[in-house]
């Protein structure tokens, strides 16, 4: 960081960077999620199933975000590893509608927890339990039941049930997870 | 309790293999393999679970679809379905498939899950006595005993067979059958076949969704392939018996084979431009699964065995299964290229045999009647089945789960089941063998006679060293000895060491001397007697000694070594060193 940029970020003229993982099964909503907070004027109408990943970015008050959303597609599921190291935050998806799938929800994000460059840090995670709007959908309690959260002892956590289409719920979660970073940056 | 960590280990195999998405014991589905589907019925990129439900088997039959765990919709079916598949009918967007239930002499094509087309097997030939009978008995002309009598001599006889309405009516009371000739004999008589097996054939396409023709075997010994729009009759093929299980494969326009399993216990393999079947299997007991992977067939058989066959027939392999065969179904993981054979088994389990070697084992809570591996809801990699009891269980293959080649049956090693190269016989061979089957009693005797001489050559030998105690054992048990003689050095200085040990428990041997004998025209020693020192029990005791070979002409000789006892002349112990050649020069 250069002089300038030191005295920016005293100042609160610059934003603190961070860079935060969106992972969760495909069609949980992870683009559709990272869109709704992108500004409205960067937003795209037609989502598409992402293929590898996107990165993109979107700032709350007082931090700037580099998320990078990857593809939950079965077979691009192993790229995720590859940038766990670069993480600070992560943000896990779940179609609550999608019961079937909720073991393998489960499954993925144990393998996730039980990375080596995941184990032992003490990064923020944001479940969102997403599409509550479903009819058949799982409440974020049950949800967080059947993913065993309550397990997740060494990171601070947070679920909240979200409407991406809608954008309900999504602040909230956002909100908390500015509030961590800064808690264990500063 | 020797079992149980077999068991864990079993269990901790399936469980890293398989996610359990899904168990309703209570599902009240019961349905075998061949009225199992999975569909992406509404074109939503979710696979659907399509079952025609038979239900008690008299009522509640049902075609229900399962969308992710819950029932999605359902449908009332008229009478037993005998099997489903899901196909495309046409090109129209978007790309559903439609669903045909086989049922009876029908098929019931429903589309976006509403009944669409009804088709009705051709109606058979019938007897033209039979016809004959019944306007007579239409006319009045014949009371329904002599119609009785007269339809049982052309049942006894005609290659045509009667009328379900003549059957029907061949069992009843006599007091029943006015009113039943009275009910039909005014409808035209009708025979009416049934279909036994459904299955569905691409037309001209090779792709996932291309248009496919049904194809039907049915109990009147015949197979049908139906155009998909028009259901019209595109081929019609004659079996020996009546088909139970079909699996086909290719382009009804290109190339096409149809294996069909067949009630009399023979797999027939028909082609395309060709009526009768092409090759024939016959099995050893009945067929009760079939499935085709890649260009081999699997076949389950009654008999509580797996066979694999070539597409023409040629058996590859038998593997011996621990409980009868419930249901069998393909495994294809498109994205992982890997096939394999699903076995149900009446013992609970679900075997995963890939050609002959089991690779994987599931336990399951019940029995299961039926099983299917497809795409379900998002899920390439989905295990379907269901149960005795009427439950339905979802299974998912991990992302991360890895079948090994390997067999883990116990059994032969691999190695046994690589062919040898084993030459062709020679004429020498088969003329040795042609005399040994025709000799094989004096050759047998003359072996023998030479058997037993030399069985008594060799006593005689051990007695003699025995006697002369030529042996490096010694034989009497007063003074058990053994010895051994090593010879070092490369010539003409040789050093000999004779290493003895007295082999008693506890008693010590004295007064032994040893004593050389050599021919003094090659050897000379400087030493060839001396006294042997007292020999304590368990010990080697290393006596060494020098010889000088005299000779420069690379000749060598033995040196008889004897252990003897002070007063005896008959020694104890004899040992002959085979002295090695000199190598090195005489110094002189
Ligand atoms: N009803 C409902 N639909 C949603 C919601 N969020 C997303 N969707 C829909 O779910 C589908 C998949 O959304 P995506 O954002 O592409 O999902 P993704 O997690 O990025 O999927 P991949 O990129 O394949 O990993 C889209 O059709 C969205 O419109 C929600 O909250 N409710
Ligand atoms: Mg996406």
């Amino acid at each position: 960081m250069g002089l300038f940029d030191k005295l920016a970020g005293w100042l609160g003229l610059k934003k603190k960077e961070v860079n935060v993982l969106c992972l969760g099964l495909d069609n949980s909503g992870k683009t559709t999620i990272i869109n709704q907070l992108k500004p409205s004027n960067a937003q795209t109408q037609d989502i598409v199933p992402t293929i590898g990943f996107s990165i993109e970015k979107f700032k709350t008050s007082s931090l700037s975000f580099t998320v990078f959303d990857m593809s939950g597609q079965g077979r691009y599921r192993n790229l995720w590893e590859h940038y766990y190291k670069e993480g600070q935050a992560i943000i896990f998806v779940i179609d609550s509608g999608d019961k079937l799938r909720m073991v393998v929800a489960k499954e993925e994000l144990d393998t996730l927890l039980n990375h080596p460059d995941i184990k032992h840090r003490r990064m923020p995670i944001l479940f969102f339990a997403n599409k509550m709007d479903l009819r058949e959908a799982l409440s974020s309690v049950k949800v967080s039941q059947l993913l065993c959260l309550e397990n997740i002892k060494d990171k601070p956590w947070h679920i909240c049930a979200s409407d991406a289409v809608k954008g309900e719920g999504l602040q909230e979660g956002v909100d908390w997870l500015q509030d961590q970073i800064r808690t264990i940056r500063t | 309790m020797s079992a149980a960590p077999a068991e864990m280990k079993e269990h901790a195999e399936a469980n890293a293999k398989w996610l359990d998405a899904h168990y309703d014991p209570v599902a009240n589905l019961y349905t075998f393999s061949p009225c199992i589907a999975l569909a992406d019925l509404q074109g939503d990129g979710e696979s659907k679970l399509v079952v025609g439900d038979l239900g008690t088997g008299l009522c509640s039959m049902k075609l229900k679809v399962y969308r992710g765990t819950s029932l999605m919709s359902e449908n009332t079916l008229l009478d037993l379905p005998t099997g489903l598949v899901s196909f495309h009918m046409d090109q129209h967007e978007p790309r559903t498939p439609a669903i045909a239930v086989a049922s009876g002499p029908f098929i019931y094509v429903y589309k976006n899950l509403r009944p669409y087309f009804k088709f009705t097997l051709p109606s058979l030939e019938v007897n033209p006595l039979e016809q004959e009978v019944w306007s007579q008995a239409k006319e009045d002309m014949i009371d329904p005993m002599s119609l009785k009598e007269m339809l049982e001599g052309i049942r006894d006889k005609a290659d045509i067979p009667l009328s379900v309405r003549s059957l029907k009516f061949l069992i009843l009371d006599p007091k029943e059958m006015e009113a039943f000739v009275n009910l039909h004999k005014q409808q035209p008589i009708r025979r009416q076949t049934v279909i036994t097996c459904i299955s569905t054939l691409k037309k001209n396409m090779a792709d996932e969704d291309a248009v496919s023709c049904l194809v039907i075997g049915t109990e009147s010994k015949d197979v049908y392939i139906l155009d998909p729009e028009a259901f019209t009759i595109l081929s019609k093929m004659s079996l020996p018996s009546a088909p139970t299980l079909m699996d086909v494969t290719g382009q009804f326009d290109v190339e096409f084979r149809i294996t069909v399993a067949c009630r009399n216990g023979n797999i027939y393999v028909l082609r395309r431009e060709s009526p009768k079947p092409k090759y024939c299997i016959e099995l050893t007991s009945h067929p009760v699964g079939l499935v085709r992977v890649g260009k081999n067939v699997v076949v389950g058989c009654a008999q509580e065995t797996l066979q694999g066959y070539t597409q023409k027939g040629k058996k590859l392999w038998t593997v011996y299964l621990p409980a009868p065969i419930t249901a069998m179904g393909l495994m294809d993981h498109h994205s992982r290229g890997f096939q394999a054979v699903l076995v149900g088994l009446a013992n609970s389990e679900v075997h995963l045999y890939r050609d002959k070697n089991l690779i994987s084992t599931i336990k399951t809570p019940d029995v299961i009647t039926s099983i299917c591996f497809g795409r379900y809801g998002r899920e390439e990699g989905t295990l379907i089945m269901t149960t005795k009891g009427g439950g339905l269980m979802v299974k998912i293959l991990k992302r991360t789960a890895v079948f090994e080649d390997r067999d883990m049956a116990p059994g032969p090693p691999l190695a046994q089941s690589i062919r040898l190269n084993v030459p062709k016989k020679t004429k020498l061979y088969v003329d040795q063998t042609m005399r040994e089957r025709e000799n094989a009693v004096a050759m047998h005797r003359a072996f023998q006679m030479d058997l037993s001489r030399l069985r008594l050559a060799v006593a005689r030998a051990y007695v003699k060293a025995l006697e002369s105690s030529l042996t490096p054992v010694s034989a009497s048990l007063s003074d058990p000895l053994k010895m051994n003689a090593v010879v070092q050095g490369l010539g003409p200085s040789f050093k000999l060491t004779l290493n003895i040990q007295n082999t008693a428990v506890c008693r010590p041997v004295m007064n032994l001397a040893v004593s050389f004998l050599y021919d003094e025209a090659l050897y000379s020693m400087r030493n060839a007697f001396f006294q042997i020192p007292l020999l304590v029990p368990g010990l080697n005791y290393p006596i060494n000694t020098f010889v000088e070979c005299l000779t420069d002409k690379g000749i060598s000789d033995i040196i008889k070594v004897f252990v003897l006892r002070e007063g005896k002349s008959a020694p104890l112990l004899t040992a002959h060193i085979n002295m090695p050649v000199s190598e090195g020069l005489a110094l002189n």
